[in-house]
């Protein structure tokens, strides 16, 4: 079980990546981010600033993101049951190679969007992974409570409870996360009618921030274009940025809102359009609604359910008791 | 007094209208919840429910869990009515007593044809078992659903204990809900509990039935008529005295047969 704990290196970490950035972007840091913060952290993604890494193999928060959970699927069940009555097997075991999109083995990979932007041909790298959503939907309704959103805002599956039913990538608006078959507990259980693997995706290094040490992407992104710290200083930064580049942000209001803010000098309208929507490439809308919201009216008259229940059950209570008590008053006149 | 003899249709009332509503809006929207909580495992699409008509909703999370929503609001609420309504009122016709596992077991052979059956008040032992392990399964997954539901709307970030606590209850005493439902269908199936099937369906049970199987429960009729002891005492055990005191069990004694009855009109009718 991954830990909760808040990291204590968040805001040292985050004032020196800030710093860093800010150097690079010729920003000041806000005030905000010296004046002490809540346990909540929160990711920044500058599009302003990343590039790429055209000049890799392999985007750096890719490569680093990959070194860190390289060891994190234990060995696959061979053969892989088939589940019954719907045989879907979803194995990358043998595809780890795989880093333009998302799946088992990759928890982030980089979108290249051309655009015309006033005029100009324009490249924006775009870095996907899990948004870490404020509610989200993926984590409440597992039905084994093996995703889960910790204090510090990271939403974070344990594949040790995980069943793979993929419940999680069906209610996620960008399809995070990914099944690995072959592996996890329902292989202990009944593996061919229950469960199907297990799912994964990025847990923010939930594990890292709890040792003081910064996500991988965050500390290997060469440009600082991602950065972590206090929920509150991140989302003042992210206004800042936007402001000072005449800009856009994402993630703030999407699927209700979100840990993760991308800031861009172009419209994420544009930069979706560009984005064709595939298995392990979510394409990114703004606006997208928390579905999840529909069911609220209903989950609050659950939690007023028991007083409905309390209130007209006393009330029929006490309407039997003043005809007994009439009854008995009437009995006693009838006898005396 | 709630139950009612009547005579001239052969009938006496078992359950009042208010505990048919209770116990038709609990069993009903106890049902979808079963269905609607079986395909939030998820199970609606790997096992093609998707498919079938009228089903195809099943595949969609948010409109199950609206559903599972709507009962749990019937469910809940008819529980704790029924919990507060029939606790103020002081019934305990349903509470088990000292011997009812004893006596559960004798009944049960009786039904393989081992020894007789002893006589029974309003309800049988094995029903106030039952009925006690009903009601603590429905607690508990009332509990868990409703820290499930907490979670749900405003605290996705709780303590992952007390998560995971919710969710295990949850899910364990579902599948223990779907096995007390398999056992209360199998327990009216067996021939000398159906005719109570009448009574949950339309209040009333055969008189004939209720005076060879249920002598108990007419004698403490009786004896509340007797006593003019307004309802609903009629649901409580018997006191004890009432079983050793012989003019009682006279009475019990004087209530026909099925077989030998002969002039239901000389039996007083109660209203």
């Amino acid at each position: 079980m991954k830990n909760e704990k808040t990291p204590e290196i968040s805001r040292r970490s985050f004032l020196k990546a800030a710093a860093g950035a800010a150097a690079l972007s010729g920003l000041t840091l806000p005030k905000a981010v010296h004046a002490g913060g809540g346990k909540q952290l929160a990711s920044l993604i500058d599009l302003s600033l990343c590039d790429g890494c055209s000049d890799r193999e392999a985007p750096a928060c890719v490569s680093a993101c990959r070194t860190i959970n390289k060891d994190t699927i234990p060995p696959i069940a061979e053969p892989i049951p088939v589940p019954w009555p719907r045989k879907t097997v979803e194995d990358w075991s043998r595809k780890r190679e795989v880093k333009n999109r998302l799946t088992p083995y990759n928890f982030i990979y980089v979108h290249q969007a051309e655009i015309d932007w006033n005029g100009q041909k324009k490249t924006v790298y775009v870095p996907r992974r899990c948004m870490h959503c404020d509610n989200p939907a993926c984590a409440t309704i597992c039905p084994f409570s093996a995703n889960h959103k910790q204090t510090n805002g990271a939403v974070v599956i344990d594949q040790d409870l995980c069943f793979g039913g993929a419940k999680c990538k069906t209610v996620c608006p960008w399809e995070i996360p990914q099944r690995q078959s072959g592996v996890g507990i329902y292989l202990h259980v009944l593996p061919t009618l229950m469960g199907n693997g297990v799912m994964y995706k990025c847990d923010l290094c939930n594990g890292r921030l709890g040792k003081g040490a910064l996500p991988g992407c965050v500390e290997a992104c060469p440009r600082k274009a991602i950065l972590i710290g206090p929920r509150a200083d991140i989302f003042a930064l992210a206004e800042e940025r936007a402001t000072q580049m005449k800009g856009y942000i994402y993630g703030k209001k999407e699927n209700g809102g979100t840990s993760t803010l991308y800031v861009s000098p172009v419209s994420f309208d544009l930069i979706n359009k560009t984005m064709r929507k595939k298995p392990g490439q979510p394409d990114m809308p703004t606006g997208v609604e928390r579905r999840m919201a529909g069911t609220d009216p209903l989950g609050k008259l659950v939690l007023a359910a028991p007083a409905l229940g309390i209130a007209a059950g006393a009330a029929g209570a006490f309407k039997w008791l003043s005809h007994r008590k009439a009854q008995m008053k009437e009995g006693g006149k009838d006898n005396g | 007094m709630a139950e009612k003899i009547r005579e001239e249709k052969g009938l006496i009332v078992r359950h009042r209208i208010v505990e048919l509503i209770e116990h038709w809006a609990i069993a009903l929207s106890g049902l979808l919840l079963l269905l609607s909580g079986f395909f939030q495992m998820p199970t609606a699409n790997r096992y093609y429910f998707t498919s079938l008509p009228g089903l195809s909703w099943s595949g969609d999370f948010f409109v199950s869990l609206n559903v599972h929503y709507a009962a749990s609001i019937l469910f809940i609420a008819a529980a704790l009515f029924h919990l507060t309504y029939h606790g103020m009122r002081g019934d305990m016709g349903m509470i088990p007593q000292k011997g009812d596992i004893k006596t559960s077991i004798t009944v049960i052979k009786s039904f393989f044809g081992k020894g007789e059956e002893p006589p029974f008040h309003k309800y049988l032992p094995e029903q106030r078992l039952a009925y006690a392990g009903m009601a603590f399964i429905i607690a508990m997954l009332i509990l868990s659903g409703l820290i499930k539901t907490f979670k749900n709307l405003y605290a996705p970030d709780m303590s992952l204990t007390v998560v995971l606590a919710a969710t295990w209850v949850h899910n364990i005493f579902f599948a223990l809900f779907v096995l007390a439902f398999l056992g209360h269908i199998a327990a009216i199936l067996l021939k000398p509990n159906r005719p109570m099937v009448r009574g949950i369906l339309t209040g009333s049970v055969r008189l004939d039935y209720a005076r060879h199987r249920h002598p108990l429960w007419l004698a403490e009729m009786e004896m509340e008529l007797a006593n003019e002891i307004p309802a609903p005492m009629e649901q409580a055990p018997a006191p004890a005295v009432l079983l050793e005191d012989p003019q009682p069990a006279e009475k019990v004694d004087v209530i026909p047969a099925p077989d030998q009855e002969t002039d239901p009109s000389g039996k007083k009718e109660q209203s």
